[in-house]
């Protein structure tokens, strides 16, 4: 937790100029974080990331679907922790020394939520202009294609580039965690009715 | 309370005495404003007063604000006739805390 | 105190003041209480309305609370009986006049114009009880004096009415030269106590700088002054002759129009509600004849850019100067005010945002007090820990004060249901009385805010379908008029509310009959009485056969238990047939803070609720069953461990902690007992809005998240795991604490 790399430094309080400020943006816009995931590499727009943490302190909350780890304090809000292996319907990510926590803000209903998500290791801010970049394709990907928000070319590979909003969407993992524990009513421990 | 009742026991109240006017305001501001230096709340015998004008009433005035302005007062435990009929004149007995005299010809209203 | 806030107190006092008039309108009829008295009230909250929108230029609320007022005044007079009729007119009308606040709060002074509209019907309907001869309404009560500045050109007629006095007014400001030149300003002022009587004199030291700058030997002195003479106006100049030139002298005859007033104090230095006030407190004009005159030009200019002036009731109020015989009835209301603050100042308006923020912020305090307690421990420091738990303490009292700020009395919130009542039994045609106890049991305001809706519900529900049809009540030998009743508790940390009814019960087999058609319960399934009741908060249940605009017993019964569970609270219900039903809410006292117990599995930790545990215990469990011994009692458990799937063994020697949830007892199996802490309820989110057993989280001195547990949802589940049940009388048997 005290190993924090804030990643949103670079953003202007006060643009120089307009031109400067749009040159920024666009860069900003075309700037994404790689992380590593089930030895697959991943990447964010870091416009929506603001934080990245070690793997530490981490409670469970009981009665979760897998993809819901648990729950961090982040300055002292209660912030939920993601697996995203998980959510991508594969294994739980194995801890360890690398794992890493990407603090993500997103928006939901007009609200905005900051939400954590555990990933193997973190790599590098990378440049990837609008030009190499890919739509998703229909199918092939492994993941859910409205999880896919475009396709990067890095050094001749892939790299999916990941729909945050739909991947971390508060509604569909909500409903998730209502089947997970409406489940683990039926199997065994009856919940009020 | 209790410490209030300990201090009138420890600082006496400040005495002024002959005249409250334009030719010794000078004297006067510094005598009122020096004991408001320790403490916010003074309190001020006018009983020996032969005269007050209006030099002398405006500088009353003030210490009670500079007071007031440090959540202190500015009480008059006694005052002379000459002070009592400048009060009633102005209608400032309520101002200053301090009852009319009964002598006093001037109309008095609250 | 910017205008704009000032409207605000305006909006909060006329809301207090329609709900004065309501109280009022439905206590009319009750003949415990003097009948005078209650119209008397209902006029004031009118005038006062009317009086104080016309301080603001609320033009529309002026004339239409007028046309109410005009009505009143004649039932005052005994003139107009206040027969039933009128009773819910006067109520229609008070809605409306509410709706027009409301639309100030909304949109601002300039509001309200569609609305004002829709009350044109009242008003025709207001009128019929006015047809009967009756002398001119006062012009003043028309509308606020519209006094316009001298150079205006338009003058309103109301502005031809002299000003009260019938006295000089004399304005006086001495230039600063004055005493140096040798002259005393006090000396003029005796001088014109020769030419008559100086009735008001209010003595002006605004000019005067600070001590530091204040110049001992220059005059920042200035007067207003009433006057009574019969002397003209040159001999009252002559008396300041000498310091014409030294002196700025303006002096106005008696009987001057209100706009000559506004000029003068347009044209004087100091702010204009400040000169209102001294012109005010020596008596040359009313403070109503001042605020009419200022107000309606502030509308008529329409500059609202110009120069904010405060409206002198503000100004009187905060000053707490008010000559309380010369004050018009249009600041009734804030005289009251203000002499309430004078006697105790005993309350103050604080926005409920600054206060949720201080309570956001004793919540850090306690967690970063734990969090010192916890390196004090670790430090083994005897000094340390001792400061630290004296910090603590202290901490904790500052808890309990800030809460109880938030603290309000549920007695309003009761009282609005006499309103709801008296509307639903006209409607259905049911004679139908309220009776309310408990008014006095404190909740937290957020709270309060959130149960209101529910509570309707459960009200109307008890109207609509509890109560039955008076020849029905005559039947079964009741009295004709049936009662609702609430009734509100403090028990164990919670707050317990019941809405009960004297009507028809519920009728188990119908229910039951019901919940099989729905397919709810298999058929020839055996259930306990509760459990047949309980089928009312299912969702879409209904036995209503004729469903009412009101309600349906039934629809909206699991929305009702939704919204309460959603406060962290339960609800549940008690009935017989042909006597009556009970609905009782019981709701957490505050939906920040909590008392908490800490308890481990493994190293998770989790936090239970302190007011909710009976006692610890260690566990000594019949081998194969979820249930103890407990002082002869069974008691049945959950294991924590099992049942939130923590990976691990069960400590060696595990321990029972005791729950205790509106009359029921459950065990919770834990490894370790840590010791009770303060602790402040985190939200966790919508992602665990669906969470079972967990009702929020907080931070740990170490910085960890640690969860609380929902005591209700546990203990119901440790009942209906299949252990015996445990009877409301073994519960009842109260077990020494741990």
């Amino acid at each position: 937790m005290n190993a924090s790399a804030q990643v949103d430094d670079k953003r202007p309080g006060v643009p120089r100029s307009a031109t400067a400020a749009e040159a920024q943006a666009a860069d900003e816009q075309s700037q994404y974080l790689t992380f590593m995931l089930g030895g697959e590499q991943f990447a964010i727009g870091i416009l929506g990331i603001k934080e990245i943490i070690e793997y530490a302190g981490l409670t469970e909350v009981p009665m979760m679907p897998e993809c819901i780890r648990g729950v961090i304090n982040m300055r002292g809000a209660v912030v939920p922790v993601l697996d995203l292996s998980a959510r991508f319907g594969r294994k739980v990510t194995a801890i360890t020394k690398r794992t890493c926590i990407i603090i993500v803000e997103i928006e939901s209903d007009g609200e905005r939520h900051d939400m954590g998500v555990i990933v193997d290791a973190v790599n590098a801010v990378l440049e990837i202009p609008l030009s190499e970049i890919e739509p998703a394709p229909a199918f092939g990907a492994k993941i859910r294609t409205d999880f896919i928000a475009g396709m990067g070319k890095v050094n001749g590979k892939f790299v999916i580039l990941l729909n945050v909003d739909q991947v971390l969407s508060p509604d569909e993992i909500s409903a998730l965690a209502q089947v997970g524990a409406n489940a683990q009513a039926s199997a065994g421990v009856p919940g009020p009715t | 309370m209790a410490t209030e009742r300990k201090r009138k026991k420890s600082a006496p109240p400040l005495c002024i005495e002959g005249e409250m006017s334009i030719y010794r305001a000078r004297e006067l501001k510094q005598t009122l404003h020096a004991p408001l230096e320790k403490t916010a709340t003074i309190e001020v015998d006018l009983s020996a007063v032969t005269e007050l004008d209006t030099a002398g009433l405006q500088l009353l005035l003030l210490a009670k604000r500079s007071a007031q302005a440090r959540q202190g007062d500015l009480r008059i435990v006694a005052h002379s006739p000459a002070v009592g009929e400048v009060f009633a004149l102005l209608q400032l007995d309520g101002h200053f805390g301090v009852s009319a005299p009964a002598s006093s010809d001037t109309p008095q209203r609250h | 105190m910017e205008l704009d806030q000032a409207l605000q107190t305006f909006i909060a006092e006329s809301r207090e003041q329609l709900e004065d008039m309501e109280n009022a309108l439905l206590a009319v009829g009750r003949e415990e209480e003097d009948e005078s008295e209650k119209v008397n009230a209902i006029f004031r909250a009118a005038h006062t309305i009317k009086g104080s929108s016309g301080l603001f230029g609320l033009d529309h609320v002026v004339a239409f609370t007028h046309v109410v007022e005009s009505v009143l005044d004649r039932v005052r007079d005994g003139e107009i009986l206040l027969v039933d009729d009128l009773v819910s007119l006067l109520l229609s009308c008070r809605d409306h006049m509410g709706m027009l606040i409301d639309a100030v709060a909304n949109e601002g002074a300039d509001a309200g114009g569609g609305i004002a509209e829709q009350g044109a019907p009242l008003v025709a309907r207001l009128r019929g009880y006015l047809d009967a001869p009756q002398s001119a309404d006062p012009p003043a009560a028309a509308a606020p004096a519209a006094a316009p500045a001298g150079d205006a050109a338009a003058e309103d007629p109301a502005d031809d009415e002299p000003a009260g006095a019938d006295r000089w007014h004399i304005s006086l400001r001495f230039g600063p030269n004055v005493l140096r030149d040798g002259m005393d300003p006090l000396s003029f002022l005796r001088y014109l106590g020769r030419l008559g009587a100086i009735t008001g004199i209010a003595t002006l030291s605004d000019a005067m700088p600070d001590a530091a700058e204040m110049d001992p030997e220059a005059c920042y002195l200035g007067f207003e002054i009433a006057f009574e003479s019969d002397a003209d106006k040159a001999a009252i100049e002559s008396v300041f002759e000498f310091v014409r030139d030294d002196c700025s002298i303006r002096i106005l005859p008696p009987h001057s129009r209100v706009s000559e007033y506004v000029r003068l104090i347009r044209e004087l230095p100091e702010e204009t509600a400040r000169l209102g006030e001294m012109l005010v407190r020596c008596g040359t004009v009313t403070a109503g004849e001042l605020e009419a005159a200022l107000d309606t030009q502030t509308v008529q200019s329409a500059q609202p850019s110009e120069a904010p002036r405060q409206p002198i009731g503000a100004i009187l109020v905060e000053q707490g100067s008010v000559q309380p015989a010369v004050v018009e009835a249009a600041l009734a209301r804030q005289k009251q005010v203000n002499e309430l603050k004078g006697q105790e100042s005993r309350s103050i308006r604080i926005d409920a945002d600054k206060l949720d923020q201080l309570i956001n912020q004793v919540g850090e305090l306690i967690i970063a007090g734990a969090s010192v307690n916890l390196i004090a421990q670790r430090a083994h420091n005897v000094e340390l820990q001792e400061r630290a738990s004296t910090l603590s303490s202290l901490v904790e009292s500052v808890r309990d004060s800030a809460l109880q700020l938030r603290m309000v009395r549920i007695g309003a919130t009761f009282s609005r249901f006499q309103r709801v009542v008296h509307d639903a039994a006209r409607e259905i045609g049911k004679d139908i009385r309220l009776a309310v106890s408990g008014e006095d049991t404190e909740l937290d305001k957020t709270v309060v805010e959130k149960i209101a809706d529910p509570i309707t519900h459960l009200v109307r529900n008890a109207i609509d379908h509890g109560i039955e049809p008076a020849e029905q009540r005559a039947a079964s030998g009741k009295p004709a008029q049936g009662t609702v009743r609430l009734n509100a508790y403090h028990d164990s940390g919670s707050i317990v509310i019941e809405v009960s009814d004297d009507g028809g019960g519920l009728k188990r087999d119908r229910i039951l009959a019901k919940a099989i058609e729905r397919g709810l319960v298999e058929p020839g399934r055996s259930l306990a009485d509760g459990e047949i009741l309980d089928l009312v908060f299912e969702p879409g249940f209904s036995t209503a056969e004729a469903v009412t605009s009101l309600s349906g017993r039934g629809v909206g019964m699991d929305v009702v238990k939704r919204n309460i569970a959603a406060l962290r609270g339960s609800v549940s219900i008690a009935s017989e047939e042909g006597v009556g039903t009970t609905v009782t809410v019981r709701l957490p006292l505050t939906l920040a803070i909590i008392d908490g117990f800490q308890v481990e599995i493994g190293k998770t930790a989790f936090v239970v609720p302190l007011d909710m545990i009976e006692e610890c215990v260690e566990l000594s469990a019949e081998p194969g069953h979820d249930y103890t011994n407990l002082r002869g009692q069974v008691l049945p458990f959950i294991r924590l461990r099992d049942l939130f799937k923590v990976e691990g063994k069960p400590a060696r020697r595990e321990n029972i902690v005791v729950l205790k949830y509106a009359g029921q007892k459950a065990g919770l199996v834990v490894d370790t007992l840590v010791g009770e802490f303060q602790t402040v309820i985190k939200p966790m989110g919508k992602l665990f809005g669906q969470v079972r057993c967990i009702s929020g989280s907080t931070i740990l001195g170490s910085g960890d998240v640690a969860l609380i547990l929902d005591v209700p949802s546990l203990v119901q589940q440790a009942i209906q795991q299949g252990a015996p049940q445990v009877s409301s009388k073994q519960a009842a048997v109260a077990a020494s604490a741990c």
